[in-house]
């Protein structure tokens, strides 16, 4: 695979994320065992980091913890700046609120809301006024294509339809970082292209970062860089240690 | 205040949306909280109309406040009287003086009584037992000789009247008003003449003049009025007052009156309430099971509330995980569920208002034959405002106890551990 396919990070963008050695336990006496084995790296804006791996490997908890969603045992999670361990509870809910998105496997979408109402949640949580947030939303939709199905209710959209409205979602409140977990391990070749390519303009043409887990080959080599997590632990990085990666065995 | 208030808008908005959406599960247990609310609003009424019943007819035959002849504070001994503070002999027991009491100098006391501010009106009266011979039956009468007017003032008897004028006592000098129970028992008509007696006095006859009926058993069936004159002639006890009836402005402050009433004069008082003390009780008891049946009942609709949100906070899970990642904090799931449980109990609430009313429209209208404290033929209700003001602040007790543990459940999920367990 050649580097040239891959698109370029903007040139000279500051770094995002910075994990340090970063350790995770789960489970308490007989059944704790590590998940992850410090973990270090960073994540500059505009990269689209593919994040691989077997089940178990730990990359699921890698994103929730670059997510602020979980805790680690040890080590450090900067997020723009800002150490997630250092915040409580509701900082880091307000920081998700403002800083980050979030795309799930399953779409997740809220059943009783409409997909604007989907969208424009994050935004109202910030303060934002119904209808301002409407707005807004509308606009998101419309970036993704979506702004026909604003009125329907997740029941009544198709797979991937539901995963680009929870892209919107995620996109709403215009976060620095995006974290998915396998967008596309749920849809249809066709959806998964179309949810990757959202994915790969919004690092390109918006400078987002974007941390997807997946585990589909050709998405993380298309990727601007592939994170190889293995037994809690980075066997590969096409960023950092390109040549670490010819050495260790596939 | 606008930013403080902003982000709730989300909760409100989710909080509404998501009730709006299960209309069934949340109208069953909208409906529990209602039939709690029913329920207190009919027993309440039902209750308090018969209390108020009975304490109405024991206020419109009854005094507020008896003064009896009991004096309070006797004379100090003969010795300590002349020969200072130190008392040498004291006798143990003094055998009952043959001397009847009596409440001394009465007309003065009544004059004072009239002065006092809380008084309407005061009669003066003696009363005794005697029992009546007619047909060749007989029965004990609770007589009371009585000033026609200045007991009807007390005691307005004239208005429970039925057969004969209450009147004629003061141009009949042998005359005898009697209670309808006790005529009926005995036989007797306005007109005939009874035959009555005591153990102190001299028997006589007595005409009946008129029978009353104030619709209360117990006085019915053995009250009988003759003048002051008669009485004290038939119970040999001349020239005797032994009560005086008092009654109030205000039935309430009967209890301060009396006490007020024997401090002034030294005679032993009794409040109405002192007088139906036993009835009192019965009631305080009543009250206590029916506030014990109206909070199991809104007990169960709190269940209501906590099943039907457990379940929803269970189901909900991946809903919550979602809101925490796109920033919703404990604090505002917690709110959404409670918000939800106080508009449950809310409705419950006012709904249960509505149908309490309606209720007590027609429960006013059921036949029931009761003969016992009071005289009824159907159900007595009693509504007030209040009622309705305590059943939903009872509802909305109820739904906030009931969904504050599905609230903090909901609150304390980990969006991690839902998300991790989708994953597999």
């Amino acid at each position: 695979m050649a580097r040239s396919d891959r698109p370029e990070a903007p040139t000279g963008s500051r770094t995002l994320v910075e994990a340090r050695d970063l350790r995770r336990d789960l489970g308490t006496g007989d059944a704790r065992q590590t998940i992850l084995h410090g973990v270090s790296l960073s994540i500059d804006e505009g990269e689209f980091v593919a994040l691989t791996g077997s089940s178990g490997s730990g990359k699921s908890t890698l994103l929730y913890l670059l997510g602020a969603l979980d805790r680690q045992t040890d080590g450090e999670v900067w997020l723009d700046g800002v150490e997630m361990g250092a915040l409580d509870d509701d900082d880091r809910a307000q920081f998700r609120n403002e800083r980050l998105g979030f795309v799930f496997q399953f779409h997740f979408l809220l059943p009783e809301f409409t997909a604007l109402e989907n969208v424009i949640l994050p935004i109202m949580r910030r303060g934002t006024a119904r209808s301002e947030a409407e707005d807004h939303g509308y606009e998101v939709l419309r970036m993704l294509d979506l702004e026909e199905l604003y009125h329907r209710k997740p029941g009544e959209l198709s797979g991937g339809q539901q995963q680009r409205v929870s892209i919107a979602r995620a996109v709403a409140n215009d976060p620095a970082l995006i974290l998915a977990d396998e967008p596309t391990g749920n849809l249809d070749s066709k959806n998964a292209e179309g949810v990757f390519q959202i994915f790969s303009r919004l690092a390109s043409e918006h400078g987002r970062a974007i941390v997807m887990v997946t585990h589909d080959g050709d998405f993380a080599r298309r990727a601007s860089r592939q994170i190889r997590l293995k037994d809690g632990r980075i066997i590969e990085d096409t960023a950092q240690h390109p040549e670490q990666a010819v050495n260790e065995p596939a | 205040m606008k930013v403080a208030l902003a982000p709730h808008r989300t909760t409100v908005f989710i909080a509404l949306r998501q009730l709006w959406e299960r209309k069934l599960l949340n109208g069953i247990a909208v409906g529990g909280v209602t039939l709690g609310v029913l329920v207190l609003i009919a027993m309440n009424g039902i209750v308090k109309g018969f209390e108020d019943k009975f304490t109405e007819t024991i206020l419109k035959i009854s005094p507020h406040v008896i003064l009896f002849d009991t004096e309070l504070r006797p004379g100090e001994p003969f010795l300590q009287r002349y020969m200072g503070t130190l008392v040498a002999a004291h006798v143990a027991h003094e055998s009952p003086s043959e001397r009847q009491s009596r409440v001394k100098r009465p007309y003065e006391i009544v004059r004072a009584l009239h002065s006092v501010p809380e008084v309407e009106a005061a009669a003066p009266s003696l009363a005794g037992m005697a029992l009546l011979d007619f047909g060749g039956k007989t029965k004990s009468v609770d007589l009371r000789g009585i000033d026609v007017a200045a007991q009807d003032a007390v005691t307005p008897i004239h208005q429970y009247v039925k057969a004969g004028r209450l009147a004629d006592l003061d141009t009949n000098s042998d005359g005898i008003v009697l209670g309808a129970g006790l005529a009926g028992d005995l036989g007797l008509h306005v007109g005939d003449t009874v035959h009555a007696a005591s153990a102190g006095g001299k028997p006589r006859d007595l005409k009946v003049v008129a029978i009353f009926e104030v619709e209360v058993p117990p006085v019915d069936k053995t009250r009988g009025y003759t003048t002051l004159r008669t009485a004290q002639a038939l119970l040999g006890r001349p020239d005797t007052i032994g009560r005086i009836e008092i009654r109030l402005h205000d039935s309430d402050s009967a209890f301060r009156v009396s006490d007020e009433v024997e401090r002034l004069f030294g005679y032993d008082c009794e409040s109405w309430k002192e007088s139906n003390a036993n009835f009192l009780a019965i009631f305080a008891m009543q009250d206590m099971v029916v506030s014990f049946v109206i909070g199991a009942i809104l007990l169960v609709g709190g269940f209501g509330i906590l099943a039907v949100q457990i379940m929803i906070v269970l189901q909900k899970q991946r809903d919550i995980a979602i809101l925490r990642s796109v920033g919703l904090r404990r604090a505002d799931i917690l709110r959404i569920f409670l918000m939800q449980g106080v508009i449950i109990a809310l409705v419950g609430g006012v709904v249960g208002d509505v149908l309490g009313k309606v209720a007590l429209h027609f429960l006013a209208l059921v036949p029931v034959k009761a003969e016992g404290l009071v005289k009824a033929d159907t159900f007595l209700i009693h509504e007030e405002a209040a009622i309705y003001v305590t059943g939903v602040v009872f509802a909305l007790v109820v739904g906030v106890t009931a969904s504050l543990i599905p609230a903090i459940r909901g609150s304390r999920v980990e969006p991690v551990e839902v998300l991790r367990g989708q994953i597999g």
